[in-house]
């Protein structure tokens, strides 16, 4: 059993390029997802009944589907349905984001809904629209109770970018794992990652904390 | 574009094969990392402070690193540290239940940190000791509040069963990408595989949903 | 000044058969009342005899099924926007306060007056804490809700609700929810309000206050008005057996003052 750790520090480019794309997919699926996620959740909220139904349903279908599904279902369906070649990186951020949206909704519309009916009736009340309401009374009140559940769903969102490595993504896990099979030191680039995964991740799982103590909702 | 289900009727077998190691898989790895958690959680709540801080370790290091890369490196590199020899069902196994037993543990102690310590006050008082203070007073009245996050878990569990295909387990997503790549009919499979995959999940995320809300008026005791 | 004085005053509310209905169950069945300017006028009886609903419907946050009710003597309107313009006329107090918990006292009072009647901030901010001066809580101006207690909190309630100078102020069993020591600086401000002439329409279970600073009692029992009358009537000679009933089971013998 010999071990040659220099092989991780003679690919650390590589590393360091495939774990920035791994940012770059988390950060811009999140860019995608909260902004559509408020749109769905309002949808489910607000929206007339054959819309909600249709919302609903979409956060109902990627709540019950694994993600590596999506993924690979969007690998192959996706260019046939809209007749778009996509590069894998936008097939991977598209998966991605269909599924993540659908969390968001959800985390939206229930943090919305949590906040007790009296509150919207007292501004009501005082003579407030109910725009005004929501806007000044409800929202700043819900985006505490939705800011802790959005940071843990960006920390899942930054581990499940590992998945679309399955259709060649060229993000830390597949890197990592090329090098693998080029250079068959297996324990040393499958620990490397793994150091590489909990280096960035650790310190998020620990942002995620502070956020939700921050954040506490005491009434 | 036409839409040939032959193909997944004459290779029912195969693909009905992978939904039952998919359900083995889960209901395994699932029963494993409960029991693991609640250990677990017992560690971090009366273990000594080594104990607590390896614990705290253990779980935010499985909230930061992947399942993908947890199980990749249990089936490739696990091997090669122990020298024993391992099969795909059996690494899945163990890196699931390693990955999800931080979860369970979390959920555990959340649960029971949420009985109001006067309970355990009053026991104490009554002169009972702390194993039968657990076991008669405040886990019975933590059970409920964790069920809707067991429930969760669960559904959590059957869907990470799916990335075990990366190490060749003939799980429902293996079976799939088998198929759809020797037929070259990846839209009736993966549609397939999208369908069964919503019909075992479906009934538990809505059952989750019922148990949160009968849960929710419960508050803190 | 007794009713009988007032009753020349105008009718600030008036309700017609006003019915009320949820589902199959019937919380408001042909309600008749009415109430003068600067009149105090207090809603009794058991709990779910329809009081509460009454006032949610008055300022419109339930809308009526049957009969009218009629507001500085025009129906409530239907449309939102009409209807938000009446809402600023009348102040609610709620049970359970509500007030906003990201805001202090001060920016609680001064909200809806910003917000609702596009007044400058400064300018809100100063009827803000005359409001909170008024109800003794000029020293609370830059505490959160969660730092008051419930008496304070309320108080800040009423505070806010006076901040848009309405013409009339609805209380929903506003000391329900309070600690008995607290409750007794809740009914002083309401007090000093009906003092100024203030018009109140308040849904209590204080039987004191209502004898002693109501102008008007009606006793509700399953959505009807069973009887209605000066306190005076009311607590010590009422004429009909579900008003005695419903007095002896509060442990009501005669006024104790």
């Amino acid at each position: 059993m010999n071990f040659d750790w220099s092989v991780v520090g003679a690919h650390r480019d590589a590393l360091a390029a495939a774990a920035g794309t791994t940012v770059l997919l988390t950060v811009t699926t999140m860019a995608i997802a909260v902004p559509c996620g408020i749109l769905v959740a309002s949808v489910r909220l607000y929206a007339w009944a054959p819309l909600r139904a249709i919302a609903t349903a979409y956060v109902e279908l990627f709540r019950n589907l694994p993600l590596i599904l999506v993924v690979y279902w969007a690998f192959y369906v996706l260019p046939i349905a809209t007749d778009l070649r996509l590069s894998p990186f936008a097939t991977g951020l598209a998966a991605l984001a269909l599924n993540v949206t659908a969390y968001n909704a959800e985390t939206f519309r229930a943090g919305i809904g949590s906040i007790r009916r009296g509150q919207l009736e007292a501004a009501m009340a005082l003579g407030m629209s109910r725009a005004q309401a929501v806007r000044r009374i409800v929202l700043p009140q819900a985006v505490r109770r939705i800011l802790p559940v959005l940071a843990s769903t960006w920390v899942s969102l930054f581990k499940d970018t590992s998945l679309v490595s399955v259709i060649a993504v060229t993000e830390l896990a597949y890197v990592a794992m090329q090098i693998r099979a080029q250079t068959f030191r297996v324990l040393e680039m499958l620990t490397a990652m793994a150091a590489i995964y909990w280096l960035l991740g650790y310190p998020q799982a620990k942002l995620v904390d502070w956020i939700q103590r921050r954040y506490a909702v005491t009434e | 574009m036409t839409f040939d289900l032959s193909v997944i009727t004459d290779h029912w077998r195969f693909l009905a094969y992978g939904i039952g190691v998919t359900v083995a898989l889960a209901a395994a790895s699932g029963a494993a990392s409960l029991a693991l958690g609640f250990v677990v959680a017992l560690a971090r709540l009366f273990g000594p402070r080594w104990a607590k801080h390896a614990v705290v370790l253990y779980i935010d290091s499985m909230r930061a690193v992947p399942l993908l890369v947890v199980l990749v490196w249990t089936f490739f590199a696990l091997p090669i540290l122990t020298g024993l020899t391992m099969r795909p069902f059996a690494a899945a196994l163990i890196g699931l239940t390693v990955h999800l037993a931080a979860y369970a543990a979390e959920i555990y102690r959340a649960g029971i940190e949420s009985v109001r310590p006067g309970q355990t006050r009053a026991s104490l008082a009554l002169g009972m000791s702390r194993a039968q203070i657990l076991r008669r007073i405040v886990l019975p009245q933590a059970l409920v509040r964790m069920l809707p996050a067991f429930g969760s878990l669960l559904s959590v569990t059957i869907k990470d069963t799916a990335i075990a295909s990366v190490i060749a387990v003939p799980e429902l997503m293996r079976q799939s990408e088998t198929l759809a790549g020797q037929s070259f009919q990846p839209i009736e499979v993966y549609s397939f595989a999208m369908l069964a995959y919503f019909l075992i999940l479906f009934p538990v995320t809505r059952g989750v949903d019922r148990l949160y809300r009968h849960v929710a008026h419960l508050g803190r005791s | 000044m007794s009713r009988r004085a007032k009753e020349n005053g105008a009718k600030i509310i008036r309700y017609r058969g006003v019915t009320k209905r949820y589902g199959a169950f019937e919380a408001l069945s042909g309600v008749d009342l009415d109430v003068h300017a600067g009149e105090v006028v207090c809603l009794i009886g058991p709990s779910g005899s329809g009081k509460s609903t009454l006032l949610r419907c008055t300022n419109a946050l339930e809308t009526i099924d049957g009969g009218e009710i009629e507001f500085e003597g025009a129906q409530l309107p239907r449309v939102e926007r009409t209807l938000r313009e009446v809402r600023r006329r009348m102040g609610m107090v709620f049970q359970s306060f509500e007030l906003f918990p990201h805001l202090t006292a001060l920016h609680n009072v001064a909200e809806a007056p910003r917000t609702v009647l596009k007044a400058r901030r400064a300018e809100a901010e100063d009827r803000a804490r005359a409001m909170l001066a008024k109800v003794g809580l000029s020293d609370k101006a830059s505490n959160y809700p969660a730092a008051l207690s419930g008496g304070q909190q309320q108080r800040v309630a009423i505070a806010r609700a006076l901040a848009m100078e309405p013409d009339v102020m609805l209380f929903d069993e506003p000391t329900s929810a309070l600690d008995p020591e607290t409750i007794g600086e809740v009914l002083s401000v309401m007090k000093a309000l009906a003092d100024e002439g203030m018009t109140m329409v308040v849904v209590t279970h204080e039987m004191t206050f209502a004898r002693r600073v109501g102008d008007w009692v009606a006793v509700f029992d399953a959505g009807r008005i069973v009887e209605q009358g000066p306190p005076r009537q009311i607590f010590d000679a009422p004429t009909t057996e579900r008003t005695r009933d419903f007095l002896s089971h509060l442990g009501w013998h005669g006024a104790t003052l």
